[in-house]
């Protein structure tokens, strides 16, 4: 099952929510999408480690390092997300944007009991397409507001008034598709 | 006899059970290190298809394993042993835990399924509240692991 299939299944309930999917090292990271405001070139972030775009400045934070992540290091693929809500913004790297999905609420799995850390504060979830899986970044987290529980509420939406494969005009992002992410080898 | 007199009795250092049915037990290897579970604890083994690292604080939890339509958390019982993992060919257990389902990395061998008398088995309380005691196979000692409950006492102590 693809992720472009799973809208297909997303039309008939008509809830979903839309992620930046990213690659982050070997891990693909999703951001709920509402909350992205941009994604520019790393030359973008000034000497002063602030990314100044449309007027707002975002504090630019090491988001790999954050989530314990081993990035690959900066690339011709390196982009830097601009994320914020309401007055709280930063900036952070990734090494790759693969895109934007919708994903059925359904599909949307919370971390497992198992894990009983400081993960659960910082990732949120995952997804999974047929062959990856994508871990949800906790958008509170990320900028450093108060936790809520049921987060990912906020960002449901109807998905009835898009059409399958639909892009995000706003930023030109192709729908993601997780293939192009390699199932790792460890534990 | 008194309760406590009971459970203290329970709670010796080492205690040998000669008497009763016969255990199954399931031999599996990790990185090379041979070790034992109660058959009843475990769920299936299937192939090993790669993890997806899980930015993970949980002690060994730090991983997930595709299986069918979802995905499981994996433990890493070779790091728990300190044993380096080895390349190549791997089989998934799947562990009936107490939290759910549960993935461990086990060598490509086949598990084996034995049933063992109970006076092979050597039950004792130690410090590693997932080792339930050794299983004495051909004068091998294999550490018999406590899959259901694994790494839950661990990662309560260290939180």
């Amino acid at each position: 099952m693809g992720l472009r299939r799973s809208q297909a299944v997303t039309l008939i309930s008509g809830e979903a929510i839309r992620f930046l999917v990213t690659l982050i090292g070997r891990s693909s990271i999703a951001f709920p999408a509402q909350w992205v405001r941009g994604i520019v070139m790393p030359t973008a972030v000034g000497g002063d480690g602030l990314v100044t775009w449309a007027n707002v400045s975002y504090e630019h934070s090491d988001l790999a390092e954050r989530l314990k992540l081993a990035s690959h290091g900066r690339s011709a693929e390196t982009r830097v997300v601009l994320y914020g809500h309401d007055d709280q913004g930063k900036s952070f790297e990734v090494d790759k944007v693969l895109g934007l999905v919708d994903v059925e609420r359904t599909l949307i799995h919370p971390l497992p009991p198992h894990f009983r850390g400081g993960e659960r504060d910082r990732v949120l979830g995952f997804f999974a397409d047929k062959d990856s899986v994508a871990l949800i970044a906790n958008p509170f987290w990320v900028l450093d507001l108060p936790n809520r529980k049921q987060a990912l509420d906020l960002f449901a939406l109807r998905l009835s008034a898009h059409g399958p494969g639909e892009t995000d005009v706003r930023l030109q992002l192709p729908v993601a598709r997780l293939d192009a992410v390699a199932v790792g080898q460890v534990g | 006899m008194l309760r406590g007199q009971l459970r203290k009795q329970g709670t010796t250092a080492r205690r040998s059970t000669g008497e009763g049915r016969p255990q199954h037990m399931v031999v599996f290897a990790v990185a090379g290190k041979r070790m034992a579970a109660r058959t009843e604890e475990i769920a299936g083994v299937v192939s090993w298809t790669g993890a997806i690292p899980v930015p993970s604080e949980t002690p060994f939890v730090t991983s997930l394993v595709r299986q069918q339509e979802g995905c499981l958390p994996v433990f890493d019982l070779a790091a728990k042993f300190k044993q380096p993992i080895r390349e190549g060919e791997s089989l998934c257990l799947v562990v009936k835990h107490v939290d759910g389902p549960l993935a461990i990395r086990i060598d490509a061998e086949v598990p084996s399924l034995q049933t063992v008398p109970r006076s092979s088995l050597q039950c004792h309380i130690g410090d590693d509240p997932d080792c339930a005691g050794v299983y004495v196979a051909g004068g091998e000692q294999l550490p018999i692991i406590n899959l259901a409950t694994l790494g839950v006492s661990s990662s309560r102590q260290a939180g």
